[in-house]
């Protein structure tokens, strides 16, 4: 079974913004094609175009040479076009098997026969019977998956699906969706991340700005032809300097810190002594869930523990909650940006003023000082070169990239002596990692401190000086990062040992 | 007080009617929550229900046309409320409050004609097994067709929830309407449908009121049953019969209190009128009080204005 798609000079645009200009690509059978494009770049219009949840202004779509029209998702089902969304489409409370069968014609039996000999087929392990809610993140992408499945898909799309998976829950998906392309299944694949594309992809079309700038084959290629495409510029490459802080004088100083958790959810974190000198970035890598969110929340001030010694900048500060302790000059970036960093349905102005304290005079008394903050979240905005200048944005609207600058430019403004970040560039496009990342590293150069938890190796071997892994609540030696490699890194953080 | 077993089998009978004009709305309110739709206006439904009903009985002469056209004013009136929240995208809770306070004035103003003029007999099914039999006669025989069916309805919701796939399609709905819409289930249509059962549903709870429990038209005569429909739902965590449940607890408190102050037991009158809502809550609280559970049955969406992306 040969088939084709094609899509002939598609257009969508909207209210001051064309999300779609003339796009024209062509896919067949056998290969997997990657769309790649920085956030913004019109890959996920063009998708919901394809699977009949948006319709273009001008342009046509051809499956195996004949016109089709697009006009709901009920008629890209029909074309056997199947669409896995970045944010699932499936219904919390019901349980996997309900979620299955609402768009199937099939009998309860039938179907359920038919499920569990998909499950087989890829070695898919889910309980039909539990509701969605209980399952992780790569669970509910497999029922997302499986419920194309049902439908012998000729096209499966898959809108940056790894965005929510662990690594392993990645690798698993790659070898599931190469046996799907084994099976005869067109599949495209929309990402921002390059090293994806090029260790799964066969062809890759970038986008840019709502057209296609460039196809080619993934063997051509390389991560930095890619980036380059894709942003549109010649990225500098950053480097930091390695630095000695042997005599630097000491800022940070964590000793005997125990957290034990009634949340069963939540990781113990066991005896971690550590300590940071002025002007040096400390990373701390670690497979996520070993209690990076835990050491996070006792650094900020959002757990209190006993027992604990905090020395910041020679004063005990382990009693203090987030705020008191930003008037100590620390200043924190949280993982989780929409829920915890920022609230997406205030203002930008309303946000930067979230986090106040006494020398910043927002408030008095009692009242809001709308006049001083909105001057204060101008000077944020174009200092941190956040890509608007209108503070009475609803947060919601910013690209991740843009709200991340804006969350990083609001701690830094009040230019604190140490920045804790947790995860800064997750999910962001390479333009933003690029900006956040010489951020970080301007912070170092101004004599202040960093502590950069995060999951991303590459991330952490660019930007710290030194380097330690948390396993199971537990921190490995912190080691020079010169020292350190991408090898050592896994090996600690998988549990190993590397002396 | 002598210990008499065929006033025991009265007295519950008394309570399982009083609760069936709560059976009925609640179940109906029930279905509409369940697709995501929050319709407060349950209580005007009911009184515009209860009025037609009573109205067109005197007109027509005719039950059946009563009963059937006050389900149909019902559904008529909710249907402003499903264009108004559904077509133009208006908040439930305001709109839902203005259908109730347009139902009460409205039934007031068509009522004024009819008050004073007295009912018509509602036919009562196995009246004879009713006094034949001690205790369990006038407690399962005796009642109107209307209570019949309000007490097989929970069941029948349940099973239509559970079982079917239209009762699968309004939990997706009521679940996420973005998902169900992109997953080609034409989310408006559903939740109107829902809503325009839910309406019947308030109509017919209405007409019980005036036709049959109380058969006369007084104005605002529902007092505050709708509202009582509303808490019952979310109380029971939208199960069913978990519903029946609760509005038989609040019919039983209510009948039970009204002769304990005949009794003239020393507890204040006030007191014992508020023991009903008081303990319907606790029992309910009580009953769902797995938080699992609810997190399963609530409709994810409730309230929310839904509308399709072009």
């Amino acid at each position: 079974m040969n088939t084709k798609l094609k899509v002939s000079e598609i257009s969508k645009i909207y209210p001051g913004c064309i999300a779609n200009d003339k796009v024209s690509l062509e896919f067949g059978s056998g290969k997997i094609y990657a769309l790649l494009g920085e956030n913004g770049a019109g890959k996920s219009t063009l998708v919901k175009i394809l699977s009949g949840v948006v319709k273009p202004d001008e342009g046509e779509v051809f499956l195996n040479n004949e016109s089709i029209k697009l006009n709901s998702p009920l008629d890209a089902k029909k074309n056997n076009i199947g669409m896995v969304f970045q944010h699932f489409n499936l219904f919390e409370t019901l349980s996997v098997f309900e979620n299955l069968s609402i768009d199937s014609d099939k009998k309860d039996e039938e179907l359920r026969e038919l499920v569990n000999d998909i499950l087989k087929k890829y070695n898919f392990k889910i309980d039909l019977d539990i509701p969605v809610l209980n399952l992780s993140a790569g669970q509910k992408q497999k029922v997302e998956i499986i419920r194309c499945l049902i439908r012998n898909p000729k096209v499966l799309i898959m809108d940056e699906p790894t965005s929510v998976l662990t690594e392993q829950e990645t690798d698993d998906l790659f070898i599931s969706l190469k046996q799907f392309s084994k099976d005869g299944i067109l599949i495209i694949y929309i990402t921002h991340k390059l090293k994806e594309v090029l260790s799964l992809c066969d062809e890759v079309a970038v986008m840019r700005k709502g057209k296609v700038v460039s196809v080619s084959n993934t063997i051509d290629e390389k991560i930095e032809s890619l980036a380059n495409k894709m942003v549109g510029e010649n990225l500098n490459t950053i480097k930091k300097k390695i630095n000695n802080f042997k005599n630097s004088e000491e800022i940070l100083k964590i000793s005997n810190l125990n957290f034990k958790s009634d949340d069963p959810y939540e990781t113990n974190l066991n005896n971690l002594n550590l300590s940071l000198k002025k002007g040096e970035c400390l990373g701390i890598a670690g497979i996520s869930g070993n209690g990076q969110n835990e050491l996070f929340q006792i650094l900020s001030g959002e757990i209190i523990t006993e027992g604990t010694s905090i020395m910041f900048r020679n004063k005990e500060i382990g009693k203090l909650n987030p705020r008191e302790r930003r008037e100590y000059l620390m200043a924190f970036s949280p993982e989780d940006r929409i829920s915890q960093a920022a609230v997406p349905e205030l203002k930008i102005y309303e946000n930067v003023a979230l986090n106040n304290f006494k020398s910043s005079n927002f408030f008095e008394k009692g009242l809001v000082n709308e006049k001083k903050i909105k001057e204060h979240s101008k000077k944020i905005l174009s200092n941190f070169s956040v890509n608007t200048d209108n503070v009475e944005l609803k947060s919601q609207f910013l690209s991740g990239g843009n709200l991340q600058k804006l969350i990083i430019g609001r701690e830094l403004i009040t230019s604190p002596e140490l920045l804790v970040c947790f995860n800064p560039t997750w999910g962001l496009d390479v333009g933003a990692i690029n900006y956040i990342h010489e951020t970080l590293i301007q912070i170092n150069e101004q004599g202040k401190s960093s502590i950069l938890i995060s999951t991303d190796n590459d991330e952490l071997l660019k930007l710290s000086d030194r380097i330690c892994v948390i396993y199971k609540g537990k921190l490995s030696k912190i080691m020079n990062a010169d020292t350190v490699t991408a090898e050592k890194l896994g090996i600690l953080m998988g549990g190993g040992s590397i002396d | 007080m002598s210990f008499d077993l065929n006033f025991i089998g009265i007295l519950i009978g008394a309570i399982m009617a009083s609760s069936v004009p709560l059976i009925l709305a609640a179940s109906g309110e029930l279905i509409t929550e369940r697709s995501g739709v929050l319709n407060l206006g349950v209580e005007g439904m009911m009184i515009i229900g209860a009025i037609s009903g009573f109205a067109l009985m005197v007109v027509t002469d005719n039950l059946f046309f009563a009963v059937v056209g006050s389900m149909l004013s019902g559904l008529i009136i909710s249907l402003i409320f499903g264009l108004l929240t559904q077509s133009l995208l208006t908040n439930h809770v305001a709109t839902g409050l203005a259908l109730t306070i347009f139902g009460i004035g409205m039934s007031a103003m068509i009522g004024k004609n009819f008050v004073g003029i007295p009912g018509k007999e509602f036919p009562l099914l196995f009246v004879n097994l009713k006094e034949s039999i001690p205790f369990l006669g006038p407690v399962f025989f005796g009642h109107s067709i209307i209570l019949y069916f309000a007490f097989g309805l929970p069941f029948l919701t349940n099973y239509f929830l559970k079982k079917t796939k239209t009762g699968l399609i309004i939990r997706a709905v009521g679940d996420s309407p973005t998902s169900a819409s992109n997953q080609g289930i034409n989310v408006t249509l559903v939740r109107y449908s829902c809503i325009l059962y839910g309406g019947a549903m308030c109509g017919l709870a209405g007409a019980y009121l005036s036709l049959i429990y109380t058969p006369q038209w007084i104005e605002n005569m529902t007092g505050g049953r709708g509202w009582i429909a509303l808490a019952l739902v979310v109380f029971a965590t939208w199960s069913p019969i978990k519903v029946l449940i609760g509005a038989l607890i609040f019919g039983g408190i209510t009948i039970l209190q009204l002769h304990m102050q005949a009794v003239g037991l020393r507890i204040p009158v006030q007191l014992l009128s508020a023991l009903p809502y008081i303990m319907t809550i606790i029992v309910l609280v009580v009953i769902s009080r797995d938080s699992r559970k609810i997190k399963l049955n609530t409709p994810t969406s409730l309230g929310q204005i839904f509308y399709k992306e072009k």
